[in-house]
């Protein structure tokens, strides 16, 4: 195998935005989190959407949200993985409530926004733990993580 | 307006012929040549041939289309088609379809398939780096493997109904038991409840031996109407009905985006099966339910309404349960994306299941939980 073809199976997957997605991918860069809301009946929805869901409004609303939200499930990443995540576990996975009540995959990281290896133990993470929005840059990408609180 | 005569009467559909090659870590041979030698096999378990092909249906996922696979065997003229996606909740679905047709009049030999080189043909999830759709936001974080999302529900389940790790173990010891007597199994060793906790941890709170097999499988199954059944020299397992659903905000393979966590699309299918198929949970003898991973189990006998929501362990541990999985099922047999499991719940309405339950009149089959999915009843007896 040739060094260049190592790099790419080592790479990071990393989202492909499309029209319907790239305004919360922009809020990421400039570290806001975008929910879509609906400016008729107010329903949050996730993931991204043309239409409103609970009315069908057309066009929701992407909104800044503070990120606070509390610990739904969550999951202790270990291998078999991606090359890319070879020598990062154990790790741990976070499906985080938000308050305003849409759910959102992400890592827990520090109170900085670092990469945490972690098994959760430490941590003492449960469901129900608060949790602080944080964005953590991966190969270039910030990416939406939580830290206990 | 007169009706239409050949829609003039609703015709029962019945399976008349299954077949699997052995299940093998490597099967040596395109999923297109497995595929092609289990529908000759399951015609030839029926007393038909090839010629007498007028349906088919697959998996989306199958990488055989109907059309490659009708011209490879040579079936003359398809009159009905299709397939059905979202991965392992396609099964049920699939065969409920070729039953429509069949009940329908649209046609009268249909054959559904599974072909697939899961374990020679490496893991899906390996090279997908671009994560597009609503994978953007789950890929990047290393969630590729079905593991990691059912590890996601699996907790909340621990969670909320306090199931000890036991409950999860005894479904893995349980089908391993049923794969002992099952020559065509993968995974015969004995396997007990401290191997089952010793095992280690792959998606926390799963471990290894909550997991399905990684397996090259290919499997077949031949529907006809009821009546031409009759003129065939088998037994033939009826389908009383079958139902599908999605449930709402469902996120194709996952369920934790849904309105209401914890849930799965079973609880939107079970009221639509036991109204579909005039049947009840304690009409059943024996059930073949969805286990690309244990804690499907429990939830499945829940919401299909076997026993109360939260009373699974005790319902399970007092062994009050039909049996299941009576294969080994995708733990243990094979995991062939629930195709397996509709392969044995034909046999054990035959009679000719290695682990086989007495006077079986019903069997249910369900398919994945966590995925838009659905169920079916094989019948020993016509409506």
């Amino acid at each position: 195998m040739t060094q260049g073809a190592d790099d790419r199976s080592r790479a990071f997957p990393v989202p492909v935005p499309d029209a319907d997605t790239q305004p919360f991918w922009d809020g990421c860069r400039g570290g806001e989190l975008r929910i879509q809301r609906c400016a008729s009946c107010g329903t949050w929805l996730w993931q991204p959407r043309p239409v409103c869901s609970s009315c069908q409004t057309p066009g929701p609303v992407w909104t800044a949200v503070s990120g606070d939200g509390f610990v739904a499930s969550w999951t202790v990443m270990r291998p078999p993985t991606l090359p890319a995540f070879a020598d990062r576990v154990p790790y741990v996975l976070l499906l985080v409530e938000l308050d305003v009540g849409v759910r959102l995959i992400g890592y827990l990281v520090d109170g900085d926004g670092r990469w945490l290896r972690s098994d959760g133990a430490a941590e003492g993470v449960e469901i129900g733990r608060r949790v602080a929005l944080r964005f953590h840059d991966q190969a270039g990408t910030p990416l939406p993580c939580w830290t206990l609180v | 307006m007169t009706r239409p005569t050949h829609l003039a009467r609703h015709r029962q559909a019945a399976v008349v012929g299954i077949h699997a090659l052995p299940f093998s870590r490597n099967i040596g041979t395109t999923e297109r040549h497995g595929g092609a030698l289990a529908i000759l096999g399951a015609l030839a378990d029926a007393g038909l041939s090839v010629r007498d092909v007028d349906g088919m249906f697959r998996y989306v996922w199958e990488s055989t289309t109907e059309m490659e696979m009708a011209r490879i065997l040579g079936v003359p003229n398809l009159k009905m088609f299709g397939e059905i996606d979202y991965g392992g909740g396609a099964g049920a679905p699939t065969v409920g379809l070729a039953a429509l047709a069949i009940e329908s009049g649209l046609a009268d030999v249909v054959v559904v398939w599974r072909s697939r080189n899961r374990s020679s043909g490496g893991r899906p999830w390996a090279s997908q780096l671009q994560a597009t759709g609503q994978d953007q936001f789950e890929r990047p974080y290393g969630l590729v493997r079905p593991v990691d999302g059912m590890a996601l529900h699996a907790r909340y389940w621990i969670h909320k109904y306090g199931w000890t790790p036991e409950v999860t173990g005894r479904v893995a010891v349980t089908q391993r038991q049923h794969a002992q007597r099952n020559p065509a199994a993968m995974m015969r060793k004995p396997l007990s409840m401290d191997d089952y906790l010793g095992s280690r941890m792959i998606a926390d709170p799963l471990r290894l031996f909550d997991c399905c097999l990684e397996t090259d499988g290919a499997m077949a199954m031949v529907l006809t109407s009821a009546e031409r059944a009759r003129d065939l020299d088998v037994v033939p397992v009826h389908v009383t009905g079958f139902a599908m659903g999605s449930g709402p905000q469902m996120t194709a393979m996952t369920f934790y985006y849904g309105e209401e966590l914890g849930r799965t699309p079973n609880r939107w299918v079970a009221p639509e099966l036991w109204r579909n198929t005039g049947l009840a949970p304690r009409d059943i003898d024996v059930v073949q339910l969805y286990d690309a991973f244990t804690p499907q189990i429990p939830l499945a006998f829940e919401e299909y309404g076997f026993c109360g929501e939260g009373e699974a362990p005790a319902y399970m541990a007092e062994g009050r349960n039909p049996p299941y999985n009576t294969s080994g099922g995708g733990l243990s047999e094979a995991y062939v994306h629930g195709f397996n499991l509709l392969v044995e719940g034909v046999r054990q309405v035959r009679g000719s299941s290695t682990s086989q339950v007495e006077n079986v009149r019903h069997c249910l089959v369900t398919s994945g939980n966590v995925v838009p999915t659905g169920a079916i009843v094989f019948s020993k007896e016509p409506w």
